[in-house]
């Protein structure tokens, strides 16, 4: 059996993402940079709908 | 599973006699494709929601950076101290404590002394004609608060001062500018 694994490629990269956003966000708070804490934490907020799609979308690829 | 291997060629036992491996449970250490991706959107939700404070904060601060004004305090007549001679204070809370070096005839300089290392106080040191924190041999910068050696790597918080009458107000504390 032949399966498609771009779902979990593509949550691989979102999950990335998240871990990157997450660094950013601490350490832009740590230098008192609200405004890049701000939009780094909307970003993370924004990757999970994003992922909760790539989900729906692949769930039964097959 | 294997319902269409031969039974009876001794090689696989019947399930009669299966006595070892017939524990069967449904998705017992399973973990397929589906449910590897809900875990990862789960995980997606977890780094969502555990961000979300420090936004929370950024926000509140940048909303309220207007309002958060200090109050202000008198430190000293600006003829009370000698021009090199640093004297100590309080501000804005009491627990803050902060440093007024007189530089010049009008060049006054304040800063909350608590270094921003591992919080000892610095003290001014006028021989070397910078502010000096014991702990790690940490030094300052009196004209702009910046580290200049040692261990601390943010500047310190200057207090903004104002002069009126020949006294010395505090009016505010600075942001970091990194
Ligand atoms: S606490 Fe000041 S140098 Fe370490």
């Amino acid at each position: 059996m032949k399966r498609s694994y771009r779902g979990v490629i593509l949550l691989c990269f979102v999950l990335l993402l998240n871990i990157i956003c997450t660094q950013q966000v601490v350490n832009s708070f740590f230098y008192d940079r609200f405004e890049r804490v701000v939009l780094f934490a909307v970003c993370n907020i924004v990757l999970f709908p994003i992922a909760l799609w790539i989900y729906f979308r692949e769930r039964d690829v097959r | 599973m294997g319902e269409d291997i031969k039974r009876n060629n001794d090689k696989i036992p019947f399930d009669e006699n299966n006595y070892t491996h017939n524990i069967r449970k449904a998705g017992e250490r399973r973990l397929d494709r589906r449910g590897f991706m809900k875990t990862m959107v789960g995980a997606a939700g977890i780094f969502a929601v555990s961000t979300m404070p420090w936004g929370a904060i950024a926000v509140k601060e940048l909303t309220g950076l207007g309002s958060k004004s200090h109050p202000k305090q008198k430190l000293a007549n600006a003829n009370d101290l000698k021009i090199g001679e640093a004297i100590e204070f309080a501000y804005p809370g009491e627990h803050d404590a902060a440093l007024l070096v007189r530089l010049g005839e009008n060049e006054f300089k304040a800063y909350q002394n608590a270094c921003t290392h591992l919080k000892c106080p610095v003290f001014w040191s006028k021989e070397e004609g910078r502010l000096v924190c014991p702990c790690h041999h940490g030094f300052f910068d009196v004209k702009t608060g910046k580290p200049t050696a040692g261990p601390p790597q943010r500047p310190l918080p200057e207090v903004v001062l104002s002069k009126e009458q020949g006294a010395i107000y505090a009016t505010g504390v600075k942001r970091y500018e990194t």
